[in-house]
């Protein structure tokens, strides 16, 4: 059956990054310069085709673009300037907004207005919280030290109705993303092709999933190591303080004053160390530009980085007025780091870049099975 | 006839004929030939130095007959007939075996491509025994052209030619000049005005006084020879005027391919579907409409149109895939929301500043598909009812791989440029050949690509094969800057090795006269023989080999030369 080809899906596709792919003339050299393209999975050139072409449902069922790292090789060998790299980005900037159902991500990668409109109302209302809310059930501001001399934290913010809303907000976030990814999978397994993936292999496979979560195997491929390294460390950091915050925030926001060795602070050095050392490497390569991955900068790369640099200064902060006793600061702190914290987690892990905690791992969880799909 | 005496000089060529050939085996071998007085090599022999050793042989040994075995006479046979004119021998005494192209560069075994060159030279001496000396000959040249055709290319060679103060008489056979290029909107790719840049060149050949126009005019019959042709004007206005020229500029172009030959695209049959020149008519009104008086939201335009194709024409026409980038622009500024589609078959941006032009218009925001010209050709059909398009192409788009259709409510066709059906008669008239594509054939497709095989007819613009306006006002210039250089030096040489008839032995039979691809043997009623005019003759040898008498016989061609060649190079017993 033929398939219809539409050149007005490109006024789309523009509004995700950079948008003349007709400079590409597909003499495939991406394809084969690409360390991850394989046989079957073949990109980026093919992928560039279909957005030539406007084939949407062709582009949504691609599994491709989230087995893209990029490296940039692609863009630094293109004869023609097409820069493969940063198509095969804002496609996945443009499948994030296709796999969500809400249709706030095409919203949030589409106009900027919408973007910082909702981080602000997110921050408002948890400032709102702190200021209002909170005190008008009794938790108050207190300058009272505890015995060691640090910030009496859980009366500001009480750790039992923190820990309800964590849990809360990552129940929310969880389930928008795993309904996403179930339509992924609808896109890419289920409507796709005329083949049939046995549940047996669904089963046997499955463990690629935490694999690529935990190591990132395909990243390390990039013939520049350097990014997976730090990208490795941003991640490990990240994802000890999301299940520190979410899991044991009895354990971690605690008032006493533990000793340096102690495994909570040790943790929590760990990743905040992670996360300054990944921000740094990403923050200083899109201000310098000099390396194809970082040359392009959507507004949403920009203020992902913002978002996350604040929350883990702010958070810093916590750490340092708290155990030295210096009460309003530490408060002032609470409040400015949970305000970009919650409006992080809330747009950008469901809705934007940080998606992709999710959607890279299963992709490469669905590209094993199609491998052992059946053509039915 | 004095004693031959045969000087032999076999040529390494460097390595190319010394790596096979062993060349001192060949030089001791035919030096025992009777008549052979001495026998050389040296590394080059068409170098100065070369050349040099056989005029002073020539001197110092009395020698009458010199064969350099060598590379093929198509290369250097000239340079060693000059050489040995200098020492004082007729050209014609000379000889050369080819051991190069024939021998060494085909053969893997040496001792056999060593015996080899010994029977080629020795062929050679057998030859050369019986060459007599010929004499070169030249006639004066009429200083007026004949050009015929009024395109670009007739135009701009005729104002060559006028402004050096020489006469022209410019033929046309439609009742305007500027032909196909007068026609245009725009050029690529500069997309500067095509009228703009016709309208000077015009007015300037109307107007110039060396440059007699003749409109409505063909030419069925050209009689005479380089130099002296003539011929009888047959139209109304000019009816028996007689022109005399020395030398004619064929440049009758070409004309757009009938797409209604290619069922697919349903030419004729969809009013939407419309030839590039026929867009280039629209681009004239000014409005891009569909024949339903609207503007049309999906444009396709399809290239090679009878191009690339062996159903068609296999070869390219060159110009279509950088006109069709062209429209792009042209469609882009005046329906800037348009939908285009560039169907393709391999994009050619050859020529200057035409890579460019594509790279710019690929930012013209316009959707490529490639189709392979091989596998299946897209295919025009008639819109559903509940498509918001009038037509719908399907095709197998080559770069995904995918079946596909796209919405259309207009097709450009990028036609073809093919040659003129109705040129028979100036062919014959002007004695030039057609490829198998009926486009004029050139002297040589690279060192002479304007002249042709008959002297003092030249061939330019399209009608040599398909152009852009740059190579045909190239060529069209260079045509006119070669026959004013025969203008100035007065006279121009003519073939010496023609054929002659022997007029006891012809019966009148006439054969020779309609195998002759120069109509250069008339018949002489009274006599009721057979006679050569040697100024048209090329020497050929058509007739001699036809003539059912031996009466026609092609001097430096004869009977007794050729069989004594056969002779020697069956001499040798294995």
């Amino acid at each position: 059956m033929s398939i219809r080809v539409n050149p007005e899906l490109r006024n789309q596709l523009i509004q995700y990054g950079i948008g003349d792919w007709n400079a590409c003339y597909h003499c495939g050299t991406c394809t084969a310069m690409c360390p991850l393209s394989e046989e079957g999975f073949l990109f980026p050139r093919k992928k560039i085709r279909l957005m030539q072409m406007g084939l949407e449902a062709q582009l949504e069922s691609s599994v491709e673009p989230w087995l893209c790292y990029y490296c940039g090789d692609c863009t630094k060998t293109c004869p023609r300037d097409a820069n493969p790299g940063e198509l095969m980005m804002s496609l996945r900037r443009y499948l994030t907004s296709r796999y969500d159902w809400t249709g706030l991500s095409k919203k949030f990668y589409t106009s900027e207005t919408w973007e910082i409109g909702f981080i602000l109302f997110f921050a408002v209302m948890v400032v709102l919280s702190f200021l209002v809310i909170l005190p008008s059930f009794g938790f108050r501001f207190t300058t009272e030290l505890t015995a060691q001399g640090g910030v009496k934290v859980n009366s500001f913010a009480p750790i039992h109705i923190v820990e309800k809303f964590d849990w809360t907000m990552a129940i929310i976030v969880a389930s928008l993303l795993i309904s996403n990814i179930l339509r992924m999978y609808y896109k890419i397994i289920w409507k796709s092709g005329q083949e049939k993936v046995s549940l047996f292999v669904h089963i046997r496979e499955f463990w690629l999933l935490i694999f690529n979560f935990a190591v990132q195997p395909k990243f390390s491929k990039c013939d520049d190591k350097n990014y997976w390294i730090s990208h490795w460390f941003l991640m490990s950091g990240y994802t000890i303080m999301f299940i520190v915050i979410v899991v044991y925030l009895p354990w971690f926001q605690t008032e006493k004053i533990l000793p340096i060795y102690n495994l909570q602070r040790l943790l929590g050095y760990y990743a905040t160390f992670g996360l300054l050392f990944g921000l740094l490497v990403a923050i200083i390569g899109r201000a310098r530009r000099e390396d194809v991955k970082f040359r392009f900068s959507h507004v949403s790369d920009w203020l992902f980085l913002f978002m996350l640099t604040s929350t883990v200064v702010t958070g810093i902060l916590i750490h340092i007025f708290r155990i030295n006793g210096m009460a309003y600061a530490t408060y002032i702190a609470y409040i400015a780091h949970m305000a970009v914290l919650v409006p992080m987690i809330l747009i950008e892990v469901p809705f934007s870049k940080w998606s992709h905690l999710a959607y890279r791992p299963f992709a490469v969880y669905f590209t094993q099975l199609k491998k052992y799909a059946i053509p039915r | 006839m004095e004693e031959p005496r045969i000087g032999v000089y076999v040529c390494w060529c460097g390595t190319n004929i010394a790596k096979m050939v062993d060349v001192e085996a060949v030089t001791t071998e035919v030096g025992k030939l009777p008549n052979v007085v001495l026998a050389k090599n040296y590394k080059y022999m068409c170098s100065d130095p070369g050349q040099e050793l056989i005029i002073k042989d020539i001197k110092g040994h009395n020698l009458n007959r010199v064969i350099v075995a060598a590379c093929s006479p198509r290369i250097h046979e000239l340079t060693f007939r000059n050489a040995v004119e200098k020492a004082g021998i007729n050209p014609y005494l000379f000889e050369m075996a080819n051991i190069r192209e024939q021998d060494s560069w085909v053969h893997t075994d040496r001792t056999e491509a060593t015996t080899k060159a010994i029977d080629l030279v020795i062929a050679a001496v057998r030859r050369v025994l019986y060459h007599e000396p010929l004499e070169k000959r030249s006639v004066s040249v009429d200083p007026a052209t004949l050009v015929i055709g009024g395109g670009i290319s007739g135009m701009m060679a005729s104002l060559e030619i006028a402004n050096a103060g020489k006469k022209v008489y410019l033929i046309e056979k439609t009742d305007h000049l500027g032909g196909h290029v007068v026609k245009f909107d725009l050029t690529f790719p500069h997309l500067s005005s095509a009228k703009q840049m016709m309208r000077p060149i015009l007015q300037r050949v109307e107007n110039h006084p060396n440059i007699e126009v003749f409109l409505q005019t063909e030419i069925h019959e050209v009689t005479g020879y380089v130099g002296n042709f003539k011929t009888t004007l047959r139209n109304k206005d000019n009816e028996g005027t007689e022109l005399k020229f020395g030398n004619i500029i064929a440049a009758v172009g070409l004309k757009p391919f009938d797409p209604s030959k290619i069922e697919e695209y349903g030419y004729g049959k969809f009013p939407d579907v419309i030839t590039s020149m026929e867009f280039e008519d629209m681009l004239g009104t000014g409005k891009i409409l569909t024949k339903y008086g609207k503007e049309p939201r999906n444009i396709a335009i399809i290239h090679c149109v009878g191009s690339r194709n062996k159903k068609y024409h296999e070869y390219c026409s060159r110009t279509c895939c950088m006109a069709a980038l062209k429209f792009v622009h042209q469609i882009r500024a005046a329906l800037p929301s348009t939908n285009i589609f560039e169907i393709y078959a391999d994009m050619r941006a050859y020529g200057k500043g035409h890579e460019e032009f594509y790279a710019m218009t690929t930012h013209k925001q316009i959707m490529f598909l490639m189709y392979d010209q091989q596998e299946r050709l897209p295919v025009i059909r008639q819109a559903n009812r509940s498509d918001d398009c009038n037509m719908i192409i399907e095709m197998d788009e080559k770069l995904s791989g995918l079946p596909i259709e796209v919405p259309v409510d207009m097709v450009i066709l990028m036609v073809n440029m093919e040659a003129h059906e109705n040129v028979k008669d100036v062919v014959h008239a002007i004695g030039v050949s057609l490829c198998g594509n009926q486009f004029f054939i050139e002297k040589h497709p690279k060192l002479d690509p304007v002249a042709t095989t008959t002297a003092g007819v030249y061939i330019v613009g399209t009608c040599q094969g398909p152009k852009d306006i740059p190579d045909s006002v190239a060529q069209a210039r260079a045509a006119a800057a070669r026959i004013l250089a025969t203008i100035e030096g007065g006279t121009v040489p003519v073939e010496v090795t023609t054929s002659f008839v022997n007029e006891k032995l012809c019966c009148g039979c006439q054969t020779c006269i309609s195998v002759c691809p120069y109509s250069a043997i008339s018949f002489n009623e009274i006599k009721k023989v057979s006679e050569v005019n040697e100024v048209l003759c090329k020497g050929c040898g058509t007739c001699g080999s036809a003539c059912p008498t031996g009466a026609i016989k092609c001097k430096h061609f004869t009977d007794l030369q050729i069989l004594s060649e056969i002779e020697g190079i069956m001499s040798m017993s294995y």
